[in-house]
């Protein structure tokens, strides 16, 4: 592997100006680095949008929000670090990170991929632009008939927005399985992918089934805004209970979007600084296959309180799917067990992801039991809960996954100190401003209000919160600064910097164009390990395990 | 040669027992804080007293608070035990993450590989399995506790008729007539908004019902809620044990007012309410609708620019003084009322002042011939309407 690339003096040489390079790139580095800068940049917009509020929410008493803006902040917030940050995030590290991982050139079609991307700063400008037009105060669930009646045309503006970014993951979902039904390398069986691809190809699969449902149903949404289309509306013999179910049809599926890539990358990041294989590859792969399954099967259980739905068979879907997610919890565990863990920043973000996100988890279990969802619905508990899971979860995973990738994208690895400076304020600010909204929900304090009650014994913790919520946007100020500096830096991270596992790291770092000259033998899901290791892999080899089920040594 | 030969390992192993110590001292410093801030956050709350009527009593913590119906009381019951075992599981997963961080730190003394362990079954059947029971005997108690707290008796002792629009409540009681045969009926605003009066002891029954878009019916210390949805009527019923005032609120978000749109609930004795309901029905008698004499009063509702009025037909007697109760369920947009030609000289009668978004407000409409006329908002003249007069 001495002969990985082509020399190159500078990553992405190129003859064409830098701009329009950029502009028309159709490669799924270029393209992948794309989503992930514009991601960062609108995790930056959606965090003030949440500063904001939380300041206005620090003290009782409306201080220097209007309740018209405050409910603009609330709905952009949610659609901001929904469609803008963590999908677009997850889909670029995917798209630079899943072609390598696979030994494949490029996506499978790359000109696809590079729409895709467009389409997504084009739906930002859409969303954003609300703004001027009244904003979207109606909540990211867009719940009829109050979206119909709102006048706002910024309405119109996220609607339409959403169209596009829903257009683009229906791309690149598309895009995804192609590549990785098609162009996996030579020994690159099914169940020798590497997590990432896995989850990747499960996320894909969620995206194409529920993704067309939410874009079909925001132009009815449209439509009945705009020509009287009367779908969700009563009093033209409309449902605003359908609206719910389509919602919610994508939405819960969404969830698992966002955080089955993080699982991918938590089980990419465990096994290298473990020095192990993943334990239980197969029961991993299966787990993932069924929260994808189960999260078709739940989604009602966000419509508990409508009286309805049908209780119970939600009510024991949502309880049924902490069973693979429990899976993936013990397999992680029982991956650094017995290990030798270093704890790169990389790692530090996994096992905070591990820790935090099971109390995410553990809320849901809360949520399912519905005489209780009936007294925490709409509350804060809720917003505790899906924080726990999007912040602690995808935030987190997103964060580990940057540091771990970021020598193969730049060639430069980030610092350590401020990567661990980061992660102990993003740490600590996470569940400051997080796990007070617990007890604020179970007390009764409901969400999406600009104001609350002086005297319910709230404000306290609202200021907690509101503290938490600085250390976060604290956290990002070393990151911002690290990356700033690590790439006026030297480029010498080398290949492998973390004496990796799977396929990417045996390319130059960052890869040529078209990724490799030469690839290594692919036997088990860890080919560079293979490759580092011959005795352990011809030992694995002889024991006669693909990948899970026997101890072997 | 190969780059994947492990080359300067033994280097760098100085620099990772460094970090060890000190990442070490720094994840302790945060268990410590995490401690520090949980005990901070309880003690603090600890010290409040709340006497507004939308909160109970208690100040927030881990627990529920104050419950006073049968049905709630029944649904808190089950909290402890989810409680106690999520606590199990956090303390468990929790404990194994840091014994693993702390015990299999990478030593310099570790050249060797690992043990490359690929799997058990055993185990992993036995964490597919232990979850799966666990989770069913949750459900189970879920279930159960619903078959209790969703049950609807035939014969309520009281309903209320709750009502609910952009951004107040209407408590009506069919139970109680004024002498025109109509529920007395109570709307309010403000920080405690309408006062619903209910029987300690009884089975009372909510009918929720919605002019505009959803709401939710939210009683902290019913420990219950259900959204109030335009085109449907969702109910439920509790049984109060315990008299006091209980603050409630929307839960939905229904819109710019939503986070003032309180009501408060009064429980007390069966004699007491018995009591009460005989004044609220003489006041009721007393101070009838105030209606201009002669006047026929007709309800208009206006709905949004886009949506026009609601309903969008609307019949008055002919040459008769019209009072025009108009509700204007635009959130932060003004309507009004007028009528195209109208007026004795051939020009539109035109409703002034404009009613402002999310409120009402009438038009005193002089008498009008037979005939069909055109109703509009001049403010929004795409808004129409049919307004047909006699016949």
């Amino acid at each position: 592997m001495a002969t990985t690339a082509i020399p190159q003096a500078r990553p992405y040489a190129s003859r064409r100006s830098w701009v329009l390079e950029w502009l028309t790139t159709t490669d799924h580095k270029k393209i992948g680095a794309l989503y992930i800068t514009t991601a960062f940049g609108m995790f930056l917009v959606g965090g003030i949008m949440a500063l904001a509020m939380r300041t206005e929410l620090a003290q009782p008493g409306l201080q220097f929000l209007t309740p018209d803006l405050y409910d603009q902040l609330f709905s952009m917030h949610a659609v901001t670090m929904i469609f803008l940050f963590v999908m677009p995030m997850m889909t670029g590290v995917g798209n630079f990170i899943v072609p390598l991982q696979i030994g494949a050139a490029d996506m499978a079609f790359p000109r696809i991929n590079a729409l895709g991307f467009w389409l997504v700063p084009a739906g930002a400008v859409l969303i954003l632009g609300a703004f001027a037009f009244g904003g979207a105060p109606v909540g990211w669930t867009m719940y009829a008939p109050l979206t119909e009646t709102t006048p706002a045309h910024g309405i119109d503006l996220l609607l339409m927005g959403l169209v596009l970014l829903g257009s683009s993951s229906i791309l690149g979902a598309i895009n995804f399985l192609a590549t990785i039904f098609k162009l996996r390398a030579p020994g690159m069986t099914l169940m020798r992918m590497p997590m990432l691809v896995w989850t990747t190809l499960v996320t894909s699969v969620l995206l194409l089934f529920a993704m067309p449902v939410l874009t079909s149903g925001l132009v009815m949404l449209f439509i009945d805004r705009n020509y009287g289309g009367g779908f969700f509306d009563p009093s033209l013999g409309g449902n605003p209970i359908l609206w719910q179910h389509v919602f919610w049809f994508f939405g819960h599926p969404e969830v698992y979007v966002l955080i089955l890539p993080a699982f991918g990358i938590v089980s990419e990041i465990v096994p290298v600084f473990s020095r192990k294989p993943l334990f239980g590859y197969k029961a991993f792969v299966l787990a993932t296959a069924s929260i994808g399954a189960l999260g078709f099967t739940v989604w009602a259980h966000h419509m508990f309180t409508t009286g309805a739905v049908y209780l119970p068979f939600f009510s024991f879907f949502t309880f049924l799917i902490a069973v693979p997610t429990g899976v993936k919890f013990f397999n992680w565990l029982a991956t650094m067990w017995g290990g030798q863990l270093k704890f790169d920043t990389p790692l530090l973000y996994a096992v905070g992801f591990i820790a935090l996100f099971l109390i995410g988890g553990l809320d849901g279990a809360f949520l399912a039991v519905v005489p209780f969802d009936f007294m925490v619905q709409d509350t804060y508990f809720v917003v505790s809960h899906i924080h726990y899971v999007l912040v602690a979860g995808s935030v987190f995973a997103i964060f580990a996954g940057l540091f771990y990738w970021f020598p193969k994208m730049t060639g430069a690895k980030l610092n350590e100190r401020l990567g661990k400076i980061q992660f102990w304020l993003l740490f600590i600010g996470t569940n400051v401003a997080f796990f007070p909204m617990h007890l604020l929900g179970l007390d009764g304090m409901v969400r999406r209000v600009v104001d609350y009650a002086p005297n319910n014994g709230w404000a306290d913790l609202n200021l907690l919160s509101t503290i938490g919520a600085f250390l976060i946007a604290a956290s990002v100020l070393p990151f911002i600064w690290n990356v700033f500096t690590t790439l006026r830096g030297p480029r010498d991270a080398g290949d492998d910097p973390w004496d990796a596992n799977t396929l990417e790291w045996a390319t130059t770092s960052p890869p040529p164009v078209f990724n490799f000259d030469e690839l290594p033998a692919i036997r088990s899901e860890r080919p560079v390990f293979d490759l580092k290791h011959p005795g352990a892999s011809v030992a694995h080899a002889a024991a006669g395990a693909g990948a899970a089920g026997k101890d072997t040594h | 040669m190969s780059p994947y030969d492990r080359p300067t390992r033994v280097p760098s192993q100085g620099v990772d027992l460094r970090l060890t110590k000190s990442a070490r001292l720094r994840r302790a410093a945060g268990l410590i804080t995490l401690a520090g801030f949980a005990a901070l956050a309880l003690a603090s709350c600890a010290a409040q007293v709340n006497q507004h009527p939308t909160g109970d009593s208690q100040a927030p913590g881990f627990f529920p608070g104050q419950v006073v119906t049968i049905q709630g009381q029944e649904a808190a019951n089950l909290y402890p035990i989810v409680f106690a075992v999520a606590a199990v599981v956090f303390v468990l997963v929790e404990g194994l993450i840091i014994w693993i961080t702390l015990r299999y730190r990478r030593k310099p003394t570790d050249t060797a590989l690992p043990v490359q362990t690929h799997g058990n079954n055993k185990l992993e059947v036995l964490w597919i399995v232990i979850p799966f029971l666990v989770v069913s005997g949750l459900f189970v108690g879920t279930y159960a506790t619903l078959a209790d707290t969703e049950k609807i008796s035939p014969t309520p002792d009281v309903t209320i008729d709750v009502t609910a629009f952009q951004w107040q409540w209407t408590f009506a009681y069919p139970g109680v007539l004024n002498a025109a045969g109509q529920p007395i009926s109570f709307t309010g605003a403000g920080s405690t908004g309408p006062e619903m009066v209910l029987p300690t002891g009884e089975t009372i029954l909510f009918r929720l019902h919605a002019q505009d878009v959803i709401h939710s019916f939210f009683v902290p210390q019913f420990f219950r809620k259900l959204d109030v949805i335009p085109g449907r009527v969702n109910e439920f019923q509790v049984v109060i044990q315990d008299e006091g005032t209980f603050g409630g609120q929307c839960a939905e978000f229904c819109g710019l007012g939503h986070s003032q749109m309180y009501f408060t609930i009064r429980a007390v004795s069966p004699s007491d309410y018995v009591t009460w309901a005989a004044q609220a029905q003489a006041q009721a008698n007393a101070s009838p609708e105030p209606a201009p004499s002669g006047a026929v009063t007709v309800a208009v509702h206006a709905v949004s620019i886009v949506a026009g009025f609601d309903p969008n037909t609307v019949t008055a007697p002919a040459n008769t003084p019209l009072t025009v109760q108009f509700t204007n369920g635009d959130p932060a947009v003004a309507h009004n009322f007028a009528i195209k030609a109208a007026n004795p000289d051939g020009s539109d009668f035109i409703g002034e002042p404009p009613v402002q978004g999310g409120q009402t407000g009438s038009f005193q409409v002089p008498a009008l011939p037979a005939g069909t006329y055109t109703f509009y908002c001049a403010i929004h003249p795409n808004m129409t309407g049919t307004l047909k007069v006699g016949g």
